[in-house]
Parts: structure tokens; C-alpha cells; sequence
């Protein structure tokens, strides 16, 4: 059933293929580029990342996703997602044993705006907007209606006569769960919102070592904070690192990137984090231009 | 990283490697020097940069060569024809410079361009910007030279090779 989502995913982008594109690419792949599509140019991307591996029981999922982005502007570019999970989940403490291969799991939009080009002005600023629905809670696949705001500052430096290249990103990310509860008199349901604020901070370095080709590492912190509205207070954090590995033709691009956990505040009895997040993960982009 | 993860994960990867790359050479060699020199015989003068010249390039240009070895043919008329290469977006961008016997532009020409997009650094009145500078204009995006919005990466490294390719001239070339 995996394999047929990629199939379907892989035949869209083959369509996307029958016309000369040009990447407007991510070099890697949780840490934006403050490069933006320049003006009139439409881009496509498939995302697919793998997550592995709780402190109990078996657990993988998939997240998928496929964007539609266009440059406005030099400098404003605006996209929408369609996003879809896999989850499997049996044994797992706190969970729910669950299979599902291939669900819708929401929708979301991206708004860029660059306001220093790493280029041109030796440092490259770019502000990042992404709302989003969703219908699948994306670490215990259980359905539930969740709205998100992703805010973002990208930074990146290129040095090397633009072949080492360094970015970094500041994420927050308030989020509101939707669910229910019983009043403590009259048992009435009533709906609340759970609120949340993810906090990130990623950061990675790629080196272009041969034409289009591009290796490096990439870093990311992650934490939670519950109820921020009244305080905030860190509930658990993730430290996550890896390799990264980058190729452009200037038709088309894609990034691959592995990140283990290497470290967190611990689940009873590990030094790793993982009732937010995984062992590890696997992100593979895959983008092109029309 | 577990055979399934991969297996998941390499059809993307071999969709993507089955795509192939674009490039287009506009103009050879022997092309570009018969456009930049019509009608004059151009004789081969090449040589590899020592360590010290290819410090003075990089002190006087702000920028130095990719590569030791500098190709250039000397004119009829004594203007200069060098043949260089400066980072694209994914490859190398090939290039020339014609000088004059005075030492300024007398035209620059695109000779390979790899990328599908930026290709407008090949534009003739973008070209035209640089005829007539010489050693010591600032030849810079945005100050003597007009950015090409959405191409700046191939406009700025064009710009920055012009600029070295004269102080080679300058500091090599007008010595030799």
C-alpha cells in the first residue's frame, strides 16, 4: 500500500516532467534556504518522510507530501500542500494500536516573503508563514481536528563563492487540538481546544562538491510546550543529526536526510524523547519547476 | 537504516536520477573568438598562475581563480581573448572576455550554460553593460552592473569573473 502511494505520488510528478522546469531547491531537508522562486515560476514537490521506532512495541510512519508553489514576486512566493500519513502502531505504551497504510491527513499553505537575498546582500533573510488543517494526529495516527500556524525566520550565509552553504531557521509553531470534555456536575460534553507551542530550532551546512551535487550535515532542536497561553512551561525537547545529501540539474532537485534522535528529555527509563518523537527519521524531497 | 525504510524510500530517489540534466553550448571556442575578433589570428598564450599572481587577482578583485591554469589567445592587434569558467546555480558557467589593446571590454560572451533558468545573462544589453570598464570599476550587482531579479546567483559570479579576468589581464596579461 506504501509503495502505492509513492507510485501514485511518483506518477504526478511524471507529469510534471513533460515540461522544462527549473529548481528553485532545498538543500536540505528540515532546514529551509532562504532562497524563493523567482517571479512567474511554478515549482512541485513530494516530500516523504519515514519515523521509526518508539521505546516500546513497533511504530513507523510516513508522512507524505505534495506542494504546488508559485513565485509572485522575486520575492513573495505562496503554496499549498496536500498532506497524507501511514501509520503502524502495535504494543506501543500510550498508544493505540493502529494501521493505517494511506489517509488524508490535511491541508496547508506556505507564504514566503525574502527580504535579504544570500546572493546579493552577502546574507540572505527570508519570513515564512504556514497555517495548516489537520485531521490525523501525525505521532499517534488518531483522528482528531488540529489547526497549526508555522512562523519561521530562515537565515542563510553562502561562503565559497556560493559552494559551502549555511542556513538556519527559527520555528514557532502554536497549535490548538480540538476535543471534549465532561463537565464535573451536570456531565455535559462540552468541546475545548488543547493548546500547544512547538518550539524549533534547526540549523545545517552543505559543501557543493562536485556541479550540482551537495553533502552536509544538518542539526535540529525540537520542544513542546503545553498551554502556553498560561505560562510556558518546556514539556519534553529532542535533539536530532545527521547527514544530508543534495542534487540539482536545474531542472530539477531532490534532498535526502537522515536524522537520529541523539538525545532528549527522557521517556521512563531512556536519554531519547520519544513520546513526541521517533528514534529517527528519513526525509526525501523531491522537487521541480514548471 | 532498516532494507524497509529504503525500500520505501528508493523508488523517489530512482524516479529522480532517471531525469536528465540540461545543457546548452551556444558558442565554441573557435565561434566566440571569430564574433569577439572578426578576421584576426589569434595566437594561444597559456600559462599557469603562480602562487603569487593568483594572490594579487584575488587581492585586487575581491575574488580568485578556479582554476591555475589561465587560458588566453593574443590578437592581431594586441586585445586579449580569455576563456574562463565561473560557478551556476548546479554547474559552471563557460565565458569569454575580449580586451582591447588599451586594456577595457570589448564584449563579453556566454559560451555554455547549463541551467534551464538564469539564461538572461546571455542578454546582449546586459552584456553591453560591461563594454568599455576596465581595471578598477567596480563592476558590481547593483552599482555599475544591473542585477538580473531572479538570476542573481549567474549575474553576480558573471560580474565577479569579469572583474578578476581584468585585474588577470592587468596584473598577467599587460605585463607579459
Amino acid at each position: 500500500m506504501i509503495f502505492r502511494a509513492g507510485a501514485i505520488a511518483a506518477s504526478i510528478l511524471l507529469l510534471a516532467l513533460a515540461t522544462p522546469v527549473r529548481a528553485d531547491e532545498q538543500y536540505f531537508g528540515y532546514t529551509y534556504s532562504a532562497e524563493v522562486l523567482p517571479k512567474g515560476q511554478t515549482e512541485t514537490e513530494l516530500w516523504a518522510t519515514d519515523r521509526q521506532g518508539k521505546a516500546t512495541g513497533h511504530y513507523d510512519a510516513q508522512d507524505y507530501r505534495l506542494e504546488l508553489e508559485h513565485g509572485f514576486t522575486n520575492r513573495f512566493t505562496a503554496s499549498a500542500y496536500v498532506n497524507f500519513d501511514s501509520h503502524h502502531i502495535r504494543g506501543v505504551e500510550g498508544l493505540d494500536n493502529t494501521e493505517r497504510n494511506l489517509a488524508f491527513q490535511g491541508l496547508s499553505a506556505e507564504f514566503k516573503y525574502n527580504l535579504l537575498s544570500p546572493f546579493k546582500d552577502g546574507f540572505g533573510l527570508t519570513l515564512y508563514a504556514e497555517p495548516g488543517w489537520s485531521r490525523i494526529h501525525s505521532v499517534e495516527g488518531e483522528k482528531g481536528t488540529e489547526y497549526e500556524l508555522e512562523l519561521k525566520a530562515i537565515a542563510q550565509k553562502n561562503f565559497l563563492d556560493d559552494r559551502l552553504i549555511w542556513a538556519a531557521n527559527l520555528t514557532l509553531e502554536p497549535e490548538w487540538e480540538r476535543g471534549s470534555a465532561q463537565g464535573p456536575i451536570d456531565g455535559a460534553v462540552d468541546r475545548i481546544w488543547a493548546k500547544e507551542l512547538k518550539l524549533e530550532a534547526s540549523s545545517g551546512l552543505s559543501y557543493r562538491f562536485a556541479p550540482g551535487w551537495y553533502a552536509g550535515i544538518e542539526g535540529r532542536y525540537a520542544s513542546v510546550y503545553p498551554d502556553w497561553t498560561h505560562g510556558l512551561h518546556r514539556e519534553t525537547y529532542a535533539v536530532f543529526a545527521g547527514p544530508s545529501v543534495h542534487y540539482g540539474s536545474g531542472k530539477w532537485w531532490f534532498t535526502a536526510t537522515y536524522l537520529p534522535q541523539l538525545f532528549g528529555s527522557p521517556s521512563p527509563g531512556r536519554s531519547l524523547a520519544l513520546d513526541e518523537y521517533e528514534k529517527r527519521e528519513l526525509r526525501l524531497k523531491i522537487g521541480y519547476n514548471f | 537504516m532498516h532494507r524497509r525504510t529504503l525500500v520505501k524510500i528508493l523508488p523517489f530517489a530512482a524516479l529522480a536520477i532517471a531525469v536528465p540534466g540540461n545543457a546548452t553550448v551556444y558558442l565554441t571556442v573557435e565561434q566566440a573568438q571569430s564574433v569577439m575578433f572578426p578576421h584576426q589570428r589569434l595566437t594561444p598564450v597559456f600559462r599557469e598562475l603562480q602562487a603569487a599572481e593568483i594572490e594579487a587577482i584575488k587581492k585586487a578583485s575581491g575574488t580568485a581563480p578556479l582554476s591555475k591554469q589561465l587560458q588566453a589567445w593574443r590578437a592581431q592587434d594586441g586585445g586579449w581573448f580569455i576563456l574562463d569558467r565561473v560557478v551556476g546555480k548546479h554547474e559552471f558557467i563557460t565565458y569569454a572576455v575580449a580586451i582591447t589593446p588599451q586594456g577595457t571590454v570589448r564584449d563579453v560572451e556566454i559560451l555554455d550554460y547549463r541551467e534551464t533558468y538564469g539564461g538572461e545573462v546571455r542578454n546582449p544589453n546586459w552584456r553591453q553593460q560591461f563594454v568599455g570598464k576596465r581595471f578598477g570599476a567596480p563592476l558590481q550587482i547593483d552599482k555599475d552592473i544591473k542585477n538580473i531579479s531572479g538570476a542573481t546567483l549567474s549575474s553576480r559570479h558573471v560580474t565577479d569573473g569579469v572583474r578578476r579576468l581584468l585585474a588577470t589581464y592587468q596584473l598577467v596579461l599587460a605585463r607579459a
